[in-house]
């Protein structure tokens, strides 16, 4: 048996990347290939070549409408939403040094939704959800991290530790407006909202992967360029001073990136939850504590979990979907469980 | 070589470094000694570059310790925290190295010379048996030797140590100090460190400066630091000097002290 959680050997490492390269094969195979309308696989396959010129497609009209304007966009979407939230959540909890640390911890989470829910309950006709809900979400995103830095991060005596709880305050804030616009709302509205804030990529379409795409990239290029910047962090911020890495700088501009585009995946797909704790969680037991291994590791791991969890989220009870924040937290625990369970001492 | 001069340091409406003055020249070990809360840490830790002082500057191979960027400080100065942070699952080894971080940035993988430098400092410090070991799950002693390797691979000429024996047993606090002594005498480290145990600091330092209150009460040569009345008063207790083969023993004694009062 391996052991878990130890500082592993190369062998492990690239043991470890071939598996999550495969599941990324597989996300990527079954996101284009399951659907209620069944298409064969070799179509699929031959439609994936054409389009490097190698062959020609053998779909339908109607056939090549679902793989390439329904289920690809939601596939990529759900790459981009995954590897965006494994990531913020690795990095977030490189940069606080907090385990617990997730992609909504500064008030990305409550922000979106009360955004949604402003969008939703005040301009949903008939309970509809309007076409700028993601904008709103989005803006609330950003003005509650915004205000969470203002408060608890501007000061030059400012911890990792009074950011974290300005956090919580300003979620509590916005959570709270949340709860009253909803209690004013008529029922149509609320399960509209509540549909909303458990995530789902079922609007998914190449405009929204689009929108988010320029977010998302700028983001993750951020993230894996600090990963050694996070290694050295885990000894302290003063020790990583005295090594030369100027930590507040280095905070900032990464919690500035996470943000930015974790703000960006909310506004198009909701608050997944879940995917941006237990991905990175995930691939340190079995990689070690290095950031410069966790977070491009979390960035494939956390595409193929989510794609795979849409899938099952799409499937299980088709025609209707059960909300994504649902399956990634019963597929997730279970597979962390496991994990935590082989890990023994070092 | 570290220049102190005029250096006061405040907390809110409190004094914790009143205008000190110190000058330690390179290759030498000056050791910091006084009561709890006189300003030891505060002091090595505004050498150290981490606080700003108020009044007065630190000057490490005569540069202001205030304009140099993290970067820069970070080659002319290494510190020993009381309270090392060390991270569960990180390798002896990949711990050691992050002292080489100065000179090869976060953007660039460490070169071989790096690497070289890293494997040598380990084995100096003896942590080679060890070094693909969880750095969390070493013994205090073999922690404490880890964190000074680590500190040591900076090639600095300066290295600032806050307690780095605290928690260690007698031979474990003996062969961290040795280890120190032996970079000072054959690599010329410069040394400021602070230290509870008088007769260790006697010991091991060229010098020793007796702080109270934030101001030094008494710098000189460590024998007539140890043997002086005025360490009676900066501890507020009845101290007796013995003399054995040569090592100033420092012992407290028992009813002639203040310790049953209020501290001062």
């Amino acid at each position: 048996m391996i052991a878990v959680g130890s500082p592993p050997g190369r062998r492990r490492l690239v043991a470890v990347t071939v598996a999550v390269v495969l599941a990324l094969v597989v996300a990527v195979g079954v996101g284009l290939g399951v659907g209620p309308t069944p298409i064969a696989p070799g179509r699929i396959l031959g439609a994936l070549f054409s389009l490097a010129g190698v062959g020609h497609s053998t779909l339908t009209p109607l056939q090549a409408t679902i793989v390439w304007q329904l289920r690809a966009p939601r596939l990529v979407l759900g790459l981009v939403a995954g590897s965006m939230l494994a990531v913020a959540g690795a990095s977030y909890q490189g940069v606080f040094r907090n385990p617990l640390a997730d992609p909504y911890l500064l008030g990305v989470a409550a922000g979106a939704g009360l955004g949604a829910t402003l969008a939703i309950t005040r301009y949903g006709l008939g309970g509809a959800i309007p076409t700028w809900t993601p904008w709103l979400a989005f803006v609330g995103a950003l003005v509650a991290v915004v205000a969470t830095w203002l408060i608890g991060g501007r000061s030059l005596r400012s911890t990792p530790a009074t950011l974290l709880l300005a956090g919580v305050a300003v979620s509590a804030l916005l959570t709270s407006v949340q709860t009253y616009l909803q209690q004013q709302a008529s029922a149509q509205s609320i399960a509209r909202v509540y549909i909303w804030l458990l995530g789902s990529l079922a609007s998914a379409s190449w405009h929204s992967v689009a929108v988010v795409a320029p977010y998302v990239a700028g983001s993750l290029v951020v993230c894996l360029f600090a990963a050694r910047a996070l290694d050295v962090m885990s000894v302290g911020d003063e020790e990583a001073r005295s090594l030369g890495i100027q930590v507040r700088y280095v905070r900032w501009i990464v919690v500035a990136a996470a943000s930015l585009g974790t703000s960006a995946i909310v506004s198009a797909a909701g608050l997944i939850g879940f995917v941006g704790i237990i991905v990175p969680h995930i691939i340190r037991l079995v990689v070690g504590v290095s950031y410069r291994r966790i977070v491009p590791l979390s960035l494939l791991f956390g595409a193929a979990f989510l794609v795979l969890a849409d899938t099952v989220a799409r499937t299980v009870m088709a025609p209707s979907e059960l909300p994504l924040g649902v399956v990634t937290a019963l597929l997730g625990a279970p597979v962390f469980v496991i994990i935590l369970g082989w890990r023994r001492p070092t | 070589m570290i220049g102190i001069e005029n250096l006061t340091v405040g907390a809110g409406t409190r004094t914790l470094v009143d205008g000190v003055s110190l000058r330690v020249e390179r290759g030498r070990w000056c050791t910091i000694i006084g009561a709890n809360g006189a300003g030891k840490t505060t002091l090595v830790r505004t050498v150290a570059g981490f606080i700003t002082p108020d009044l007065g500057r630190v000057t490490l191979d005569d540069r202001d310790v205030g304009s140099l960027s993290e970067r820069e400080r970070s080659r002319l100065v290494a510190y020993v925290p009381q309270h090392p942070e060390i991270p569960t699952g990180m390798r002896v080894l990949d711990y050691v190295a992050l002292g080489r971080v100065p000179y090869h940035g976060v953007m660039r993988a460490p070169s071989a010379r790096d690497r070289r430098l890293t494997t040598e400092v380990a084995e100096r410090v003896g942590l080679s048996s060890f070094l693909s070991r969880d750095a969390a799950s070493l013994s205090g002693g073999e922690r404490q030797r880890m964190v000074l390797a680590r500190a040591l691979c900076q090639s600095t000429p300066v290295v600032v140590l806050d307690e780095p024996t605290t928690g260690l047993d007698v031979r474990h606090q003996m062969t961290l100090l040795e280890l120190l002594h032996r970079e000072v005498v054959e690599c010329g480290l410069t040394v400021l460190a602070t230290l509870h145990d008088l007769t260790l600091a006697g010991q091991f330092a060229d010098r020793l400066v007796l702080v109270h209150h934030g101001r030094v009460l008494m710098d000189g040569p460590s024998h007539e630091v140890v043997r002086s009345p005025v360490l009676e008063d900066a501890y507020d207790i009845g101290v007796t000097v013995v003399n054995v083969d040569g090592v100033d023993v420092v012992v407290p004694r028992r009813g002639a002290s203040g310790a049953f009062r209020e501290p001062r």
